[in-house]
């Protein structure tokens, strides 16, 4: 694992690797250089099969963080790679043509995210939320009980006491 | 594809024969494990509101029952449930701080009224109120949360029985912070502490690593907690929802080491007491006790000009005097009053009201004048032979150790009491028999049985880890004097102390006698207050209640106006109680003199 | 028995434009759009599957999903650790004690606890039972596809049982909740490896009613062979995983290849095939259930008798996981069911992504299977893919 990482060093610039297990490495590179990175690891490391394409929303750096989890099932490794995007002007390469699946996680990063893979099949469509006029859902900003609040009508929850309060007004309501 | 591939399926048929398995109008009953409706012993119940916090559906609420009081330790609320909200997770049952929360295995009951799905389990009267299965916490050493206290590290009793240095060494931040995660924030000790100290807050502030704001906290209500983090009688902690099923949480220590973690320089930083705005009034304040220091601190962040007069060479009282260096040493007790000073506040020692100035003047020269002079009259059992020159009262013989006054100790002494100034004098005098004579030989012996000596538990195990020997569930009746020198003291078994009032009537059995031989007495089964600096004009025109007490209102204002009583004199006996008299009084003053202006 | 795979000559239907889509025009009367589902006996859940048709073939297949958005993935990061046991395993009805496991052991894993071997047991228990229950609906199933709702309702009976012993172990008889972090929330009841047993045994009979109703079947086989057909490359072209990859010959198996809990002290062979249809995937499932009740027998033999269940966990009503990110993962029913989480140091995690095998199943292979498939086996190959709608959506 570490050879193979050091090897990717060479031509790649990686930051911030985690051994987070023994067969499982999380690695950063610049936006610009996933596509390179996983090409490379897809055609000439074995890593052919795509777990994950995720997104961590880190709204305190202003930054979205992409992760593309890649298996080798030969050496059963996995390597994680990572980059980080702006979150104002949210835009990333396409990698759909390495995997068919990496479409749909696409398109679903799209709505939940608002992050645009150009050229991607289908990456306009609606993936779950027909109709959605709100700002993509799981953005950090996005608060899921105010918008349900809002939009639907959930019974209220019955009046609670804090049991340090109540006791205050009960014990000492003049302190 | 072939023959046996039609005729195979064909076996299916063998079924027709078969008894069916479905089962017609049964009640099934559900497993022993069942989580089903809840049911609760609202008994054992204290309402902190756990089960609350950890639902992640907010199916619980808590509401208060009629006929279930609020009181220490009991919140009065009890959880109810929405059934339309609840997922049956249990996990209100595994966190359940008293284990009186538990499922049953009934998951057939329904009802046409959706409102009936919202109820107090417990309370309704449910069929499955008493049902003995479904699911209960997993295990007794299940928890969600420690429950075992982090050990506090402490001087071993043979490094300690010599010397006056401090026992308690205080938590590492390691060691604060894992014994503040224990804390289920649930805040019922909040109504049990006499000052309502932000106990959970600043328990939380320690996890959090935020030791400013835990001392800004700290700060609100209680003045003195570097005092209050090593003596204070933790009242909390006897209703600490934690101890229900483990160990209570230490709050008193968790206390000490946010007081500890900050040098003194740094305070007014913190607390932002930097300014103060002076608004030109001046209040004097006697005794510089626990409730006069708080009064004084409370009132000088509001901006009043404060003089405390004190009658002893040092400022603290009974802290100081009264209570010995190895629980409280001077260097902690300084750094609170020399924060408090640094507020502006001004201490005059050597000063005796009635002697050296009366209130009456007190009275012409400031605006307000609050009085904290505390319990120094050491009550005396009256028994034949306590005139004898050898008998001492065990405030006077404290307050003589800290003034650095010779100690007449001889090689064996009696102590007469079971509380914890009777614990303080009976470690004193045993360190110092142990520096002079090498070994320990005191008795002590109380009314009280082991369970019932006012002292807390630990200064007993402490006091005979120090080798003094404590014997409980004795009355004094004589003290033995032969050739003018005390011989011992004769006691008899007392079977209670206390008459079904709970009011002190102790009942003693004649026949079993003994006898505690030595040749010194120390007395400490109680303090009274010398209130003879009150001229007789005042005195006439204080209302004082049955039990001699000054009578104050909420504010602790007597029916002078511009005289504020607090303190020991007034509640307690301890610190806590001092401090929040103190701070009362300060927010009464406050409240008078505005209004008054 | 190649008599009823029908060869279509492609050539007759309109090809790709520029742009590579089909061109396909409504108006011309050559095509019929379908929407199968949300609620059609074939779909496996509230998913629906937009075919256009030309006569009885399709021509182009969508699936459209989000009927069931609940969005758990955000209200994870929105509840405690201890919380998110709950809301996680509602991701997929069908089998949840793979979501309970995954979750618990990011968070383990994140938190650095180590769980005590007989929770690992206990677990690993609550897996294959959750497998077997799985199974139990979906390789009769199959079956109920073309009709044959016989092994359905035998099925149904089966996991009933199944269901008893899991209430009977945990309380629970669909949504478990047992796992928590730092263990397990119980010992086995007493006598439940005696009842356990009986219930296999049961299972055993049906397992043998199974093969000859449904793989000795001339209805069935011919419905299900050679349908469906899956070509090797679309192993990792899609990222096809579990029972799929190994009737297509690749042994791919998280028990086997990444073993976690206690399943390197067990003893089995993933079956394989080399020739992924309808039948052959339906067969590798059926030899699953096969081996599941062995391993099940296996961890009642081999696991301790006596032990701690749950390792010490911090207060959980406060606690933090210091930042950081792992991906774990586990063998459903269905292959490879992960979780990637990322904790940021608070008393919540920053992001729960899961990974299930139905994501891809059912919508990129799914909607390329079903081009050039006949109107009648569209349900049948869905479910031969084991689309569970809910995981796709979380």
């Amino acid at each position: 694992m570490k050879s193979l990482i050091d090897k990717l060093g060479k031509t790649f610039d990686i930051k911030d690797i985690v051994y987070q297990r023994p067969n499982l490495a999380f690695v950063t590179v610049s936006k610009e250089h996933v596509l390179n990175l996983i090409t490379n690891l897809l055609d000439y490391e074995g890593f052919s099969h795509f777990v994950l394409l995720s997104c961590v929303d880190w709204i305190e750096d202003n930054a979205f963080q992409l992760t593309y989890f890649l298996n080798n099932p030969t050496l059963k490794i996995d390597i994680a790679v990572r980059c980080f995007i702006d979150r104002n002007n949210p835009t990333m390469t396409s990698a759909h043509h390495l995997w068919k699946q990496i479409a749909t996680y696409q398109r679903e990063l799209k709505e939940m995210y608002g992050i645009d893979f150009p050229g991607s099949p289908g990456v306009d469509e609606n993936f779950v939320l027909e109709g959605w006029d709100n700002i993509p859902p799981m953005r950090r900003e996005f608060d899921t009980k105010k918008y349900a609040e809002e939009t639907f009508f959930p019974r209220p929850r019955n009046k609670t006491n804090d049991p340090k309060e109540y006791m205050k007004s009960k014990m000492y309501p003049n302190d | 594809m072939s023959l046996k591939d039609i005729l195979m399926p064909f076996k299916a048929w063998g079924n027709v024969f078969k008894e069916p398995v479905t089962l017609k109008d049964v009640k099934r009953e559900g497993a022993p494990r069942y989580r089903g409706f809840h049911k609760n012993d609202v008994a054992t119940c204290i309402g902190c509101g756990t089960c609350e916090a950890i639902c992640e559906n907010e199916a619980i609420v808590m509401v208060p029952v009629e006929g279930i009081e609020t009181k220490n330790g009991d919140s009065g609320l009890r959880p109810m449930v929405d059934y339309g909200r609840c997922c049956w997770c249990g996990l209100c049952v595994d966190v359940c701080t008293t284990n009186s929360l538990s499922l049953s295995n009934e998951y057939i009951w329904t009802t046409n009224d959706p409102e009936e799905f919202r109820f107090i389990p417990g309370v309704v009267d449910k069929p499955w109120n008493n049902s003995e299965k479904g699911w209960t916490k997993p295990g007794p050493n299940f928890s969600y949360y420690g429950k075992e206290r982090v050990p506090m590290p402490e001087l071993k009793p043979d490094e300690r029985d010599k010397s006056f240095i401090e026992i308690v060494r205080g938590y590492s931040k390691e060691q604060a912070m894992k014994e503040a995660d224990r804390c289920v924030e649930c805040g019922i000790c909040v109504a049990t502490c006499p000052a309502h100290m932000g106990i959970p807050e600043y328990i939380k502030a320690i996890r959090n690593d935020d030791l400013n704001e835990g001392l800004r906290i700290l700060y609100d209500t209680n003045p003195l907690p570097e005092i209050c983090g090593r003596i204070c009688t933790h009242k909390c902690e006897t209703v600490c929802s934690v101890g229900h099923q483990g160990d209570p949480l230490s709050i008193r220590w968790l206390k000490r080491y946010i007081a500890d973690q900050q040098p003194a320089e740094n305070y007014k930083k913190i607390l932002e007491t930097e300014k103060i705005t002076k608004n030109g009034k001046r209040i004097a304040i006697v005794g510089s006790g626990p409730s006069g220091l708080s009064a004084a601190h409370y009132l000088a962040q509001m901006g009043y000009e404060c003089v405390v007069f004190e009658k002893l060479p040092k400022p603290g009282g009974m802290m100081r005097y009264g209570i010995p260096e190895y629980r409280l040493p001077y260097d902690a007790l300084d750094k609170d009053i020399d924060y408090i000073k640094s507020l502006g506040v001004e201490i005059r020692c050597n000063v005796t009201i009635g002697k050296d100035i009366t209130l009456e003047e007190l009275h012409s020269q400031y605006d307000a004048i609050f009085v904290g002079t505390g319990l120094h009259l050491g009550r005396s059992t009256r028994i034949p032979g306590t005139d004898h020159p050898n008998v001492y009262q065990a405030v006077d013989l404290l307050r003589d150790v800290t003034m650095g006054k010779d100690i007449p100790a001889t090689e064996s002494i009696v102590v007469i009491g079971g509380g914890n100034v009777a614990m303080d004098i009976t470690r004193t005098l045993a360190r110092i028999q142990n520096q002079r004579y090498g070994k320990v030989n005191i008795i002590t012996t109380s009314l009280e049985s082991e369970k019932e000596m006012p002292a807390d538990h630990e200064e007993i195990i402490e006091a005979r880890e120090e080798r003094a020997t404590i014997i409980p569930g004795w009355g004094p009746v004589r003290i033995e004097i032969e050739n003018n020198k005390i011989k011992g003291l004769h006691v008899v078994k007392c079977t209670s102390v206390f008459d079904e009032n709970r009011r002190f009537n102790p009942k003693f059995d004649e026949s079993q006698t003994n006898f505690f031989a030595g040749d010194m007495i120390v007395e400490s089964i109680g303090q009274g207050m010398d209130i003879s600096y009150l001229s007789e004009s005042i005195k006439e025109n204080l209302k004082f209640n049955e039990r001699g007490r000054i009578l104050v209102n909420e504010y602790f204002q007597s029916s002078l106006e511009w005289l504020f009583v607090g303190g020991d004199i007034i509640q307690g006996p301890d610190v806590i109680h001092g401090i929040a008299n103190g701070h009362k009084a300060a927010n009464g003053i406050d409240k008078f003199l505005s209004e008054k202006a | 028995m190649s008599f009823f795979s029908i060869k279509t000559d492609r050539s007759k239907y309109p090809q790709g434009g520029e742009d590579g889509k089909l061109q396909i025009d409504l108006d011309s009367h050559k095509y019929v759009k379908i929407w199968q589902g949300p609620n059609h006996p074939g779909v496996t859940g509230n998913m629906s599957v937009e075919l256009t048709l030309a006569g009885d073939e399709v021509v182009e297949a969508k699936t459209h999903v989000g009927y069931l958005h609940r969005g758990f993935e955000k209200l994870l990061e929105r509840r405690l650790f201890i919380q998110g046991m709950q809301t996680s395993i509602r991701m997929c009805v069908a089998e949840p004690d793979s979501n309970e496991y995954v979750f618990c052991s990011c968070v383990e894993e994140l938190a650095g606890i180590e769980i005590p071997e007989m929770a690992k047991w206990i677990r690993a228990l609550i897996l294959e039972m959750a497998r077997l229950q799985s199974l139990l609906r979906a390789v009769p199933g199959q079956g109920g596809t073309f009709g044959l709702g016989v092994g359905v309702q035998w099925g149904i009976y089966m996991r009933e049982l199944v269901l008893d012993r899991f209430e009977e172990l945990t309380g629970g008889r669909i949504y478990h909740m047992f796992m928590t972090p730092g263990g397990v929330r119980g010992p086995l009841p007493t006598g439940f490896k005696k009842r356990m047993e009986e219930t296999l045994k049961e299972i055993d009979g049906f397992i043998v009613n199974i093969d000859n109703l449904m793989f000795n079947n001339a209805v069935f086989k011919k419905r299900a062979v050679d349908v469906g057909v899956i070509d090797p490359s679309w192993v990792d072209k899609y990222g096809i995983v579990g029972p799929t990859a190994r009737s297509l010959g690749f042994n791919r198996d998280v028990r086997k290849n990444y073993p976690y809990l206690i399943y390197d002290q067990l003893d089995f062979e993933p079956y394989t095939t080399t020739y992924s249809d309808i039948y052959n995937r339906t067969r590798v499932r059926w030899h699953d259930l096969i081996t599941t009740v062995d391993l099940i027998r296996q961890i009642l033999a081999k696991m301790p008798e006596k032990g701690d269940f749950k390792a010490e966990t911090p207060n959980v009503l406060h606690w933090r996981i210091p930042k950081g990110e792992t991906y774990v993962r586990s063998e459903s029913s269905r292959g490879e069911y992960g979780m990637y989480m990322v904790t940021d140091g608070s008393e919540k995690p920053r992001r729960v992504n899961l990974r299930g095998p139905s994501y891809n199943n059912g919508i990129a292979v799914l909607e390329d299977l079903l081009v050039g498939a006949n109107i009648a086996d569209v349900g049948a190959i869905m479910v031969s893919l084991q689309v569970c709608p809910p995981e796709i959506e979380r």
